[in-house]
């Protein structure tokens, strides 16, 4: 299953998204978050240390990070502000936190923490407005290698249907 | 020199890593009669103020942790709401981060430049520094002995007023470790920093293994039943 948090208020850009993906018979899930109430992540690292997997802030994040568990593919179609996503998109990854664990092991070169299930979703960008792609793309690889998961990419708005071709 | 500098970690002040980075660093700027003012973007009714200051003054400093390769959301957020300026300010930046390489801090070192300008900033270097997750954790003389060396780095941004200098180049550490050091810190991860973990959790009152599978366990354990119920 692909989870899609739209973070923008653009939701004719999630129609035409939902139009394509029908056609193509792909199975997902839009979660529409642009009014919804999500905190950003405080850092108090109560999902690694106090009450490991579960994060201390009580909003509507919970339901996402339970329905990003289960998907295959998590793409967040976001703002984008000063040359990045905006703090909407960013908040939705800052919060994933509660699905790694506090260990530490090196992946490759590099430190990396443990995940804290065997499966991870794979992670993608939509984004509006003019920004520097090669950099998104950058991002998107370090993110999602930090996450245990491949790089889907970072895609403009006017991409939906290079983006859902990865679905 | 009079610099402002802001705290870009969501984390609140007192438990704040980046926060006493800055006091270090702090210490090493005013030794020679330099001035600051910091505000804590963690504490959103210092927000108004801090554009205030970041409008008025022209050497600003960003201090801030790295979340998720990136700018923490709520730093974001916050420089959403900045103007542009148009005269010649400098920001500069340190960032700091968990992971010790100084590889893992590349990619927000790099947006924080393309930041300065999406902000009509000059750009005064970023101080790139990584293992500091445990500082919350110790008492103020391990800190003080931790942090030593962002005092040294104080003292070379009075003397530069940038990062741009070897001695701030050097300062990062390795950028990778070689293959023994990789070998021997697994077998730290798996034996001593993971008790250390575990005892950290037990004095915040943890009562679950860390790598407790909150989200399959309720679940995965009502699924069990089901089959097993399906089975008599
Ligand atoms: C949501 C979140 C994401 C993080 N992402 C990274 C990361 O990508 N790389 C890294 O080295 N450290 C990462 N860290 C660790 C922090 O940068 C580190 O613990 C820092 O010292 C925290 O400083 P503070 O207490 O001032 O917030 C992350 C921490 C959190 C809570």
């Amino acid at each position: 299953m692909v989870l899609i948090v739209n973070t923008t208020s653009d939701k004719e850009l999630s129609k035409e998204f939902r139009e394509i993906l029908e056609e193509r018979n792909t199975e997902y899930e839009m979660i529409e978050a642009a009014e919804m109430n999500i905190s950003p992540c405080l850092g108090c690292n109560f999902c690694w240390l106090k009450t490991p997997g579960t994060c201390a802030i009580k909003d509507d994040y919970e339901d996402i990070l339970v329905r990003a568990h289960k998907a295959d593919q998590l793409w967040v179609i976001t703002n984008t502000a000063l040359g990045f996503m905006d703090h909407k998109g960013k908040n939705i990854f800052d919060r994933v936190m509660p699905l790694v664990t506090m260990n530490l092991e090196f992946r490759g070169n590099q430190m990396r923490h443990v995940m804290r299930y065997d499966k991870n979703p794979d992670i993608g960008l939509i984004y509006l407005g003019e920004v520097d792609r090669d950099y998104l793309n950058k991002w998107n690889e370090r993110c999602a290698v930090n996450f245990g998961s491949k790089p889907l990419g970072a895609y403009p708005f006017w991409e939906l249907k290079e983006a859902a071709a990865c679905m | 020199m009079h610099v402002i500098i802001f705290n870009g970690s969501p984390r609140v002040q007192k438990f704040s890593n980046t926060d006493k980075i800055i006091s270090s660093f702090a210490e090493g700027f005013c030794e020679r009669g330099n001035t600051y003012e910091l505000y804590s973007i963690s504490n959103r009714r210092e927000w108004g103020d801090a554009r205030r200051a970041f409008n008025e003054n022209k050497n600003i400093l960003i201090a801030l942790p790295l979340f998720v390769e990136c700018v923490p959301g709520l730093m974001m957020e916050f420089l959403e709401t900045l103007v542009p300026k148009t005269e010649s300010t400098q920001i500069s930046y340190i960032l700091q981060g968990g992971f010790a390489e100084g590889s893992q801090l590349r990619c927000g070192e790099e947006y924080l430049e393309k930041l300065t300008h999406e902000l009509g900033c000059k750009y005064g270097g970023t101080l790139v520094k990584g293992n500091n997750f445990m500082l919350r954790f110790m008492d103020e003389m391990q800190v003080e002995k931790e942090t030593d060396g962002y005092r040294e780095m104080g003292k070379i941004f009075d003397r530069d007023c940038n990062f741009f200098s070897e001695e701030c180049r050097r300062f990062t550490g390795p950028e990778i470790y070689s293959l023994p050091v990789r070998i021997m810190l697994d077998i730290l991860f798996k034996t001593a920093f993971k008790n250390t973990a575990i005892s950290l959790s037990k004095k915040l009152g943890c009562t679950k293994p860390l790598d407790y599978k909150t989200l399959e366990t309720d679940e995965q354990w009502s699924e069990d039943v089901t089959v097993q119920q399906r089975a008599v």
